[in-house]
């Protein structure tokens, strides 16, 4: 799928050194092929370029003096392949066990998760058990479309708060439930395909881990495991760790505006 | 322990002298009438002259205090510096080894050694720091060892002060006054030097710059700024070594890099000795309101690009719950008994041991596990009996939040004090260096609790200092 993202942050007015931290970037894995991509902005040319502890690619990006909107536009084109969300074992990413980290965005109440708690099923059945108790608990009933964002204007905390509150909160909320569990599981961001036409846009939903076949993607949202429709760009312990655009010096006049997602199946 | 007398390091029961305090014992005897009072008075003119202070929190008596200082020096014989050495030495490369596999692959939880959740549910572990690569593969390159002595042969460590542990600069400037203060004294003892800290910490920080570094490596000490308890000692170790000391708005980041901002423009920074805490180092990855740190700092250190002295996550080891695993650690990384002991360390989440703990409270001290600097303690044998009803409430409230220790009968010196010359109690911190080597200054700073019968050392609590002599052979 080709895919265009445009964001952009304002810095406070007179601001040096801004920087900002770009999760941004697909890598190739089981369930899709990074065929070309580019992150453009201001200061791309000299930005550090890294893996992250999570095994992200990170782009640190910094200006000098930003004036006005500070706009990252990002295009290219994956090829996805439905697994029925099983990645496996990537190589380059920490032991799983770190994500059984409970952060203080990932609690789940016991009511969500005591059920599943010494139950015999296999893990992945109740990894299946559990996507559909937190749909059951904390869904819309609207059968999963993704919301339909373009708020402008707004800060950072309240654009994704709105670009992404319920897929946030189900993912937080499974992620929390396993954990409880015991049972390594991360957020993870990316894009997805709605069915219907070519919209696309910022989504996010969980991963948890199987001792037999490793990471397992579970979208709370659409209540599915995540298929060709989905774009995976980064993991980590949360929203906040796999935030797609972070910057500093942050400030109420900081906005993060999204101006078009497209893709085409 | 459990014997209450305290161990004498002066004196043998029978009055007679330990062999390492001879010479002093003789000079003590010379000195005339006031000549200790005397001493003491051009001590603090010394102190006031060095601008040696520090802040205590919360006090309303004015910012900056001036740290007493003891003039009767401390004095351990070179046999047993070689041993308590030896047992830093293993006890510092062990929790290395166990930072550098926490970060890693972890194999001490999946070996079952260590309980999982004590590290991965720790505040004080760093996710951000997995997979990693220190320069030498080294964590912590700068590491105080609390250690007390209890007896002629019984060391044991306190703590292991893994994060940014302060105190040097007293050591050297305890080192600087007596030398002042008493060179005669100098002469009958041949005391090992600590004056070489600085270079050995310029050494240390030299070593474990990125690879990339072209020539020689630039060093910055970033500080929180003056208005920390510690400013002093920053400015004073990055005059010494000759670095540039900064605050966080001196720095920033480009193109992943860090540079100073100088008078003939950025200068690049390979090296940061950093004194402020890990959730303030940078607001784009740990706090995001911290106005202390440098946006992107840790973005350009991941990169390997600059180097944090210490990394990031050191306080995972020296966390007080996993202190009591130090023994585990030194077996399973090295392969041999630890040299040096920890004090048997109670925790209050077992029911059972809850009761004993709260039977025996008279006798136990108890500190918090994120706690420092003596503040939230109990110290059982000189509490009142309403402080530790209280503390059994907060222990009952929080039982993980606390660990508890026998009271240690911690050694004493002779201490001048008011009425003459007096036993006191004291406790050690070596200082130790690790970079392409392990540097360890002989001796380390002396905490003396001057009030008579008091445990508590801190600075904080009315603890003083002694310059601490470690004998050549």
């Amino acid at each position: 799928m080709p895919s265009a993202t445009s964001l952009s942050i304002t810095p406070p007015e007179g601001s040096t050194n801004a920087v900002m931290h770009l999760l941004l970037t697909p890598q190739s894995g089981p369930t899709q092929t990074v065929e070309s991509w580019s992150v453009s902005t201001t200061g791309i040319g000299n930005a550090a370029r890294f893996s992250d502890a999570f095994g992200n690619t990170v782009h640190l990006v910094n200006q000098a003096r930003p004036e006005g909107d500070w706009v990252v536009s990002v295009t290219g084109v994956v090829n996805t392949i439905d697994r029925h969300g099983v990645l496996g074992r990537p190589s380059g990413e920490p032991v799983p066990a770190i994500y059984k980290r409970s952060t203080g965005l990932t609690k789940s109440p016991v009511t969500m998760w005591s059920k599943f708690r010494g139950s015999g099923e296999s893990r992945l059945d109740i990894l299946h058990g559990l996507m559909a108790r937190v749909g059951e608990v904390l869904g819309d009933g609207n059968g999963g479309q993704a919301q339909s964002q373009g708020v402008d204007g707004q800060s950072q905390s309240q654009v994704s708060e709105a670009v992404a509150a319920s897929a946030h909160d189900l993912t937080h909320s499974f992620i929390g439930a396993a954990r409880a569990l015991d049972i390594p599981a991360r957020f993870v961001t990316g894009y997805v395909a709605a069915s219907d036409d070519n919209e696309a846009d910022f989504h996010a939903w969980a991963e948890a881990y199987d001792d037999d076949l490793g990471w397992i993607g579970f979208d709370c949202l659409l209540q599915m495991c995540p298929s060709e429709r989905h774009v995976r760009l980064a993991a980590g312990l949360d929203a906040i760790s796999t935030q797609p655009l972070r910057g500093a010096p942050d400030g109420d006049s900081m906005t993060l505006r999204k101006v078009s997602v497209e893709m085409v199946p | 322990m459990g014997d209450t007398t305290p161990f004498d390091e002066m004196y043998n029961a029978d009055g007679s002298v330990r062999e390492p305090y001879s010479a002093l014992a003789q000079w003590l005897d010379e000195q005339p009438d006031k000549g200790l009072s005397l001493m003491s008075a051009d001590a603090e003119a010394i102190f006031r002259r060095l601008g040696i202070t520090f802040a205590v929190y919360g006090s309303d008596e004015g910012n900056e205090k001036l740290i007493p200082f003891d003039v009767i020096p401390r004095i351990i014989s070179a046999m047993e510096w070689r041993r308590l050495s030896r047992g830093i030495e293993q006890r510092v490369r062990a929790l290395n080894a166990f930072l550098y596999d926490i970060y890693h692959r972890q194999e001490i939880l999946r070996a079952g050694r260590i309980p999982e959740k004590l590290i991965l549910q720790n505040s004080a572990f760093c996710p951000e720091m997995m997979g990693l690569e220190p320069a030498k593969g080294v964590y912590a390159h700068i590491i105080g060892v609390d250690i007390v002595r209890t007896g002629p042969d019984e060391f044991y460590v306190l703590e292991d002060n893994l994060r940014t542990p302060s105190g040097v600069s007293y050591m050297l400037e305890d080192r600087e006054a007596m030398m002042q203060l008493a060179p005669d004294l100098f002469q009958r003892c041949k005391v090992a030097p600590v004056e070489t800290y600085p270079e050995n910490l310029r050494r240390t920080l030299e070593s474990v710059a990125p690879h990339n570094t072209s020539g020689a490596p630039t060093i910055a000490v970033l500080t929180p700024g003056i208005y920390n308890s510690a400013y002093f000692e920053h400015s004073f170790l990055a005059d010494q070594m000759g670095a540039q000391l900064c605050e966080g708005p001196d720095l920033f980041v480009d193109g992943g890099r860090v540079y100073m901002r100088t008078t003939t423009g950025p200068e690049r920074v390979d090296v940061i000795y950093r004194r402020i805490d890990d959730d303030y180092l940078d607001p784009l990855t740990f706090r995001s309101d911290s106005m202390l740190g440098v946006p992107g700092l840790f973005d350009a250190y991941r990169s390997g690009n600059v180097t944090l002295v210490n990394a990031p996550g050191t306080g995972i080891a020296d966390d007080k719950a996993v202190y009591t695993y130090v023994p585990e650690i030194v077996e399973f990384y090295l392969g041999e008994k630890t040299l040096l002991n920890n004090v048997p360390t109670h925790n209050c989440v077992d029911s059972d041991e809850r009761a004993w703990v709260f039977d025996n409270l008279q006798d136990l001290v108890v500190k918090e596990v994120h706690g420092s600097g003596g503040y939230g303690m109990l110290i059982g044998p000189t509490s009142s009996k309403a402080l530790r009803e209280e503390f059994k409430k907060r222990i009952e409230a929080r039982p993980d939040n606390y660990i508890v220790q026998p009271t240690l009968a911690l050694s004493t010196c002779p201490t001048f004090v008011r009425s003459g010359i007096a036993p006191r109690h004291v406790d050690l911190r070596p200082y130790v260096l690790i970079g392409d080597e392990v540097r360890i200054t002989p001796g380390g700073l002396t905490r003396v609790a001057l009030k008579k019968g008091s445990l508590v050392v801190n600075s904080s609590q009315g603890g003083g200092t002694k310059d601490t002599w470690v004998l050549e052979e």
